[in-house]
């Protein structure tokens, strides 16, 4: 994996990602992960469906960027139909909003600019794809850094919010790498598509949890702001 | 069996809806509703009959729809679709595309798909809407008979308005690691999903446990719900469709 990859993925990067628990909060709160066991039946259904659907996107912006293609709008309108959740979309573009500020910094380029000039408020996969390809990376380590992201945001939120063994969560993500390695590859091969005949994999679950957890957020504390 | 079967309904002069043209093949058959005389504004109705087992494995169907200029129609399922297994490898496909134009809508709401022991089963669905056309579809999917474990299916929706996309969602079931999942089925028997583009969008989500209705980015709203049964996930679709603005305030 290239640097690029490990910078991006890292839980300091400062993009804003740790405030969002993917769903976590909510399902802890209903009982439908309470330990280790359900927490690796969570992560692996957030990794097929979600986090594949980041990769996509996120290989998908590297290798516009390699090939000189400004598609931003088209990428940005069609990751915004995949994702029916107005919670997900918020939480979407909140983290690429940050992840663009930190960018900028890291990062600065013409191409970065056009980016942000056509979407202002980038979608996290799209922006975390781009910046990956101005540092030097392959859209495979993209599509490895947001699947990566995808399952460790909600792992650590385990351990805070069900008190989980940090070792033992350590240990389910440790076992999720084969999925992660195949998901990321998976996603790379789909990286030139036109964007409109990119995968769409939809996550029912995860869009209810995400609507009843910003409900309750407005209503009651929470931890995480998704 | 591979089949492909057309239908086509326009509006006339008085401004009926009339079926212009209609193709069935077995298995797909269309049954045009004729038992009385159509006022003008009341949509042509169509049942969509399977008049042979199907989809087995092996089959490929299609069916193409188009509703003219200020058409309105509606196309029913009379029974559940039983995706099932057959002799043959690969699977069964059934594709449908629905081409609306401007002023025209349409509500497809065929029965639920019930995914059975070992079939595969891939299920596609594209709505090509023009600017101002209607749309209301409804898909209700059922983890296998009562007691059974369900083969696999992939459903695909893609809906694009004036060009550009609204809704793309593509379902994976049968998976054991993703249906027992609380991040895709949390073990529940019954997906149900609704997608509405009539009139007034919902300007915030309407969300319970386990079903919701939910603004699209780009204008149109889903309803989604997950339920044990397919008469509690259709109850909690009728619900949302009960808060849906432009529903709730339809003329037609």
């Amino acid at each position: 994996m290239d640097v690029s990859g490990l910078l991006l993925a890292d839980s300091r990067f400062p993009g804003g990602g740790h405030v969002h628990s993917g769903g976590l909060e909510e399902a802890a709160a209903r009982k439908l992960v309470t330990g280790e066991a359900d927490l690796a039946s969570f992560l692996v259904g957030r990794l097929r469906t979600a986090g594949e659907l980041a990769a996509v996107f996120a290989a998908a912006a590297t290798s516009a960027v390699q090939r000189g293609k400004t598609h931003w709008l088209e990428l940005d309108a069609e990751l915004d139909a995949r994702t029916p959740s107005p919670a997900q979309r918020k939480a979407s573009r909140a983290q690429g909003r940050g992840t663009a500020r930190a960018g900028q910094r890291a990062w600065p380029s013409p191409v970065l600019d056009r980016l942000l000039a056509d979407t202002p408020r980038p979608h996290h996969p799209v922006i975390l794809g781009a910046l990956t390809a101005l540092a030097g990376g392959e859209p495979q380590d993209a599509a490895l850094a947001v699947c990566y992201l995808a399952v460790s945001g909600p792992a650590s939120a385990a351990i805070r919010l069900l008190g989980l063994d940090p070792f033992g969560v350590n240990a389910v993500l440790a076992r999720l790498a084969p999925e992660l390695r195949d998901v990321a590859a998976t996603a790379a091969k789909t990286a030139d598509h036109d964007p409109r005949d990119l995968p769409a994999p939809g996550a029912p679950g995860l869009d209810l949890l995400a609507e009843a957890h910003d409900r309750h957020h407005r209503e009651e504390v929470r931890l995480f702001v998704s | 069996m591979k089949a492909q079967a057309r239908l086509v309904v326009e509006r006339d002069q008085d401004g009926r809806n009339v079926v212009r043209d209609l193709r069935s093949m077995a298995p797909i058959t269309l049954v045009p509703h004729r038992s009385r005389v159509r006022s003008a504004n009341e949509p042509a109705l169509v049942h969509l009959v399977s008049s042979v087992t199907a989809p087995l494995g092996g089959d490929d169907l299609e069916l193409v729809v188009e509703v003219g200029e200020g058409a309105h129609l509606v196309l029913r399922g009379v029974a559940a679709t039983l995706a099932l297994p057959g002799h043959l490898p690969g699977g069964s496909r059934a594709r449908v595309r629905i081409e609306v134009a401007s002023n025209a809508g349409v509500q497809y709401v065929p029965e639920p798909t019930v995914v059975t022991a070992r079939a595969h089963h891939e299920a596609e669905l594209v709505v090509e809407l023009a600017a101002g056309a209607l749309l209301r579809t409804r898909e209700v999917l059922v983890l296998g008979r009562a007691g059974e474990r369900p083969g696999s299916l992939t459903s695909a929706v893609r809906v694009r308005r004036d060009g550009g996309p609204l809704l793309n969602q593509s379902l994976r079931i049968g998976a054991p690691e993703l249906d027992g999942s609380a991040a895709h089925l949390a073990g529940r028997r019954v997906l149900g999903t609704e997608v509405l583009c009539w009139g007034e969008d919902p300007v915030e989500p309407f969300s319970h446990d386990w079903w919701s209705l939910v603004p699209l980015a780009r204008g149109g709203s889903l309803a989604t719900s997950l339920a044990g049964d397919a008469v509690t996930a259709q109850t909690w679709l009728d619900a949302a469709l009960d808060v849906h603005p432009g529903w709730r305030s339809r003329v037609v």
